[in-house]
């Protein structure tokens, strides 16, 4: 380090050229536009190492905005696995092929093995008119009464297993054809329960969406917080900065940034707490799924969804900052 | 158009009394004035009323022709930009170096980084403190502190300039040399104005005097020349 100069030394040499002048210092607008950019370049760079060299005093908001995330994540994860479930579900919804009662069981029993040889169709059952009776009489309990009709007025019933992996559209098109078959009533498919799985899953997408909002919420508390405590930590210079000409933009930059970095970090470390997650959860449920002869698998979070959660969090982590300086900064007056 | 105009200006504090009471006066473009009174003579209200730091509660404040106490806040960081301001308790960050410190202005300002090198270095030059950039400033004495506020506040090339005991940290020599240091800005237009107690030293450098007593003022109007030459040459004859 060089020896310091006196302002004695320096002025005993010539005259110096004085540097202050009163209208040298204009600035065009294009260095004003780049100067504008890399200054948010800079702020962006400098909040970002601040936050990943000192993580100590904001570790907390991390780990609290990841876990904030997980929660509304995993159940989103949950949801999309069943409702593609449910597809697969639907493609193997079973029908009821209901004959006209005139039709005898013999030609029921032919219809039955030609049914059997069509496309698409893995198992057929019949249940004779009688067998039909008889069931009834027991779930019903309408016993002796039954027997005071004059005929049975149940029809026969062949029940129809499309293939497992038969595509939705082809398993209407069976439909179609066996409700053009001379002898038969009408068909119905099973679809009863799945009605109730998709209102069910519907549901629960609503309740993901609500508490989704709660964290949300939660979020932008914490961030705020976070902010406000380091503005309360920054007071000085934040006084010093408006006192040379500090917009108030040029005050807030760094503190939105944070926020903003805050959410990204945060949402980076519920991804990967999701996919351990999954990593956890997908093995069993694979080995069960093999049990019931299927070759489903856990589908990982989304590229889509794991998009809009980062995203989501970002905005959340600036809007938290931008919360927090708007009712704090305007405070801090030189 | 005068740099600075007071137009009966009265500041009162809340709870408090008076601090100024209807002072008037016009500070032309370069002129070159100390601002004198006892303590709690209203010095740094003056000056802070100038920077939009307070307003009055009566008269008008005119910096550079545009009224200061009505002025929207979103146009006081340009005024503050105008206005290079060296603070009684110098202001500066010890949480940075001191090329941070002068740098400040012109970041805010937006400059490239280069051309806020050099001015940063100009500044420190002017103060003598060229090779203390690296240095924090708590490393540094009082008045090595007083001189790198200096810096600050010229770094970005002020129309005015305004030094609230600029000099209350340094021996008589060294507040000489700061003095002329203002004097070389005045020289090139900058209008300055120097809160100061140091009698002996506004003594022998003559120029205009503006003197509060219990918030009134009494203007020595320019009995002495301070025109920018005379100015100079005057502070030229003192290191003599
Ligand atoms: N923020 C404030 N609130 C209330 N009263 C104040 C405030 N600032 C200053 N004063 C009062 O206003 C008067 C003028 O204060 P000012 O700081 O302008 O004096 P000064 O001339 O700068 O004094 P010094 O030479 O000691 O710095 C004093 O009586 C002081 O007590
Ligand atoms: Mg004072």
């Amino acid at each position: 380090m060089s020896a310091p100069d006196s302002p004695k030394r320096q002025t005993a040499n010539a005259p110096r050229k004085p540097q202050a002048g009163a209208s040298t210092h204009k600035i065009s607008i294009k260095d004003r536009l780049n100067g504008w950019a890399q200054q948010h370049q800079l702020v962006a760079v400098e909040t970002l190492m601040r936050l990943l060299t000192k993580p100590l005093g904001s570790i907390m908001t991390w780990l609290v905005i990841a876990i904030s995330l997980t929660l509304p994540g995993a159940m989103w994860m949950t949801l999309d696995n069943l409702s593609q479930l449910s597809n697969r579900f639907q493609a193997s919804g079973s029908m009821s092929v209901y004959l006209k009662t005139a039709v005898q069981n013999d030609q029921a029993q032919q219809m039955l093995s030609r049914i059997e040889s069509m496309d698409g169709v893995a198992d057929v059952r019949f249940i004779s008119a009688d067998e039909a009776l008889a069931e009834f009489r027991a779930s019903s309990g309408l016993g002796e009464a039954l027997d005071l009709l004059p005929e049975n007025p149940l029809p026969g019933v062949i029940v129809v297993e499309p293939e497992l992996a038969l595509p939705q559209q082809d398993v209407i098109a069976l439909a179609d054809t066996l409700r053009s078959e001379s002898r038969v009533d009408s068909v119905e498919l099973d679809t009863a329960w799945l009605d109730r799985l998709h209102a069910l899953l519907a549901l629960s997408e609503r309740i993901v969406w609500v508490m989704g909002a709660l964290l949300a919420l939660g979020i932008l508390l914490v961030v705020g917080n976070t902010i406000r405590l380091s503005i309360a930590a920054r007071v000085d210079e934040i006084r010093v900065t408006k006192l040379v000409g500090a917009t108030n933009a040029w005050v807030r930059r760094p503190f939105l940034y944070t926020g903003l970095w805050f959410g990204m970090v945060g949402g980076l470390v519920s991804w990967i707490l999701l996919a351990i997650g999954w990593a956890l959860v997908s093995g069993p449920v694979e080995d069960l799924a093999a049990l019931y002869g299927s070759e489903y698998r856990l589908l990982p979070l989304s590229a889509g969804a794991a998009l809009v959660l980062l995203l989501g969090a970002m905005l959340l982590g600036w809007l938290g900052a931008w919360w927090s300086v708007v009712r704090h900064l305007h405070r801090i007056e030189p | 158009m005068p740099m600075v105009r007071f137009d009966g200006v009265s500041k009162s504090y809340p709870g408090g009394k008076e601090a100024l009471s209807k002072v008037s006066f016009e500070l032309a473009r370069g002129e070159f004035a100390f601002l004198t009174g006892h303590s709690g003579a209203g010095k740094s209200t003056l000056l802070k009323l100038m920077l939009q730091m307070e307003r009055p509660s009566k008269g008008q404040v005119f910096v550079d022709g545009d009224c200061v106490n009505t002025m929207k806040s979103s146009q006081v960081p340009f005024l503050r930009r105008k206005v290079g301001v060296v603070f009684q308790n110098h202001q500066l960050l010890f949480d940075r170096t001191v090329y941070d410190n002068v740098a400040m202005p012109l970041l805010i300002a937006g400059y490239q980084p280069a051309e806020a090198a050099r001015r940063v270095r100009a500044a420190l030059d002017s103060v003598g403190l060229l090779g203390f950039e690296r240095r924090n400033p708590i490393e540094l004495s009082g008045g090595e502190q007083q001189r790198v506020g200096i810096a600050r506040a010229v770094v970005n090339k002020p129309q005015l300039l305004l030094a609230d005991e600029p000099t209350g940290n340094l021996d008589p020599e060294l507040s000489e040399e700061i003095m002329k240091l203002f004097l070389r800005f005045q020289q090139v237009g900058v209008t300055v104005l120097i809160a100061t107690h140091d009698i002996a030293l506004i003594e022998r450098m003559g120029h205009r005097r503006l003197i509060l007593d219990h918030g009134t003022l009494h203007d020595s109007g320019t009995l002495h020349d301070s025109g920018p030459r005379a100015g100079f040459e005057r502070g030229d004859h003192v290191r003599t």
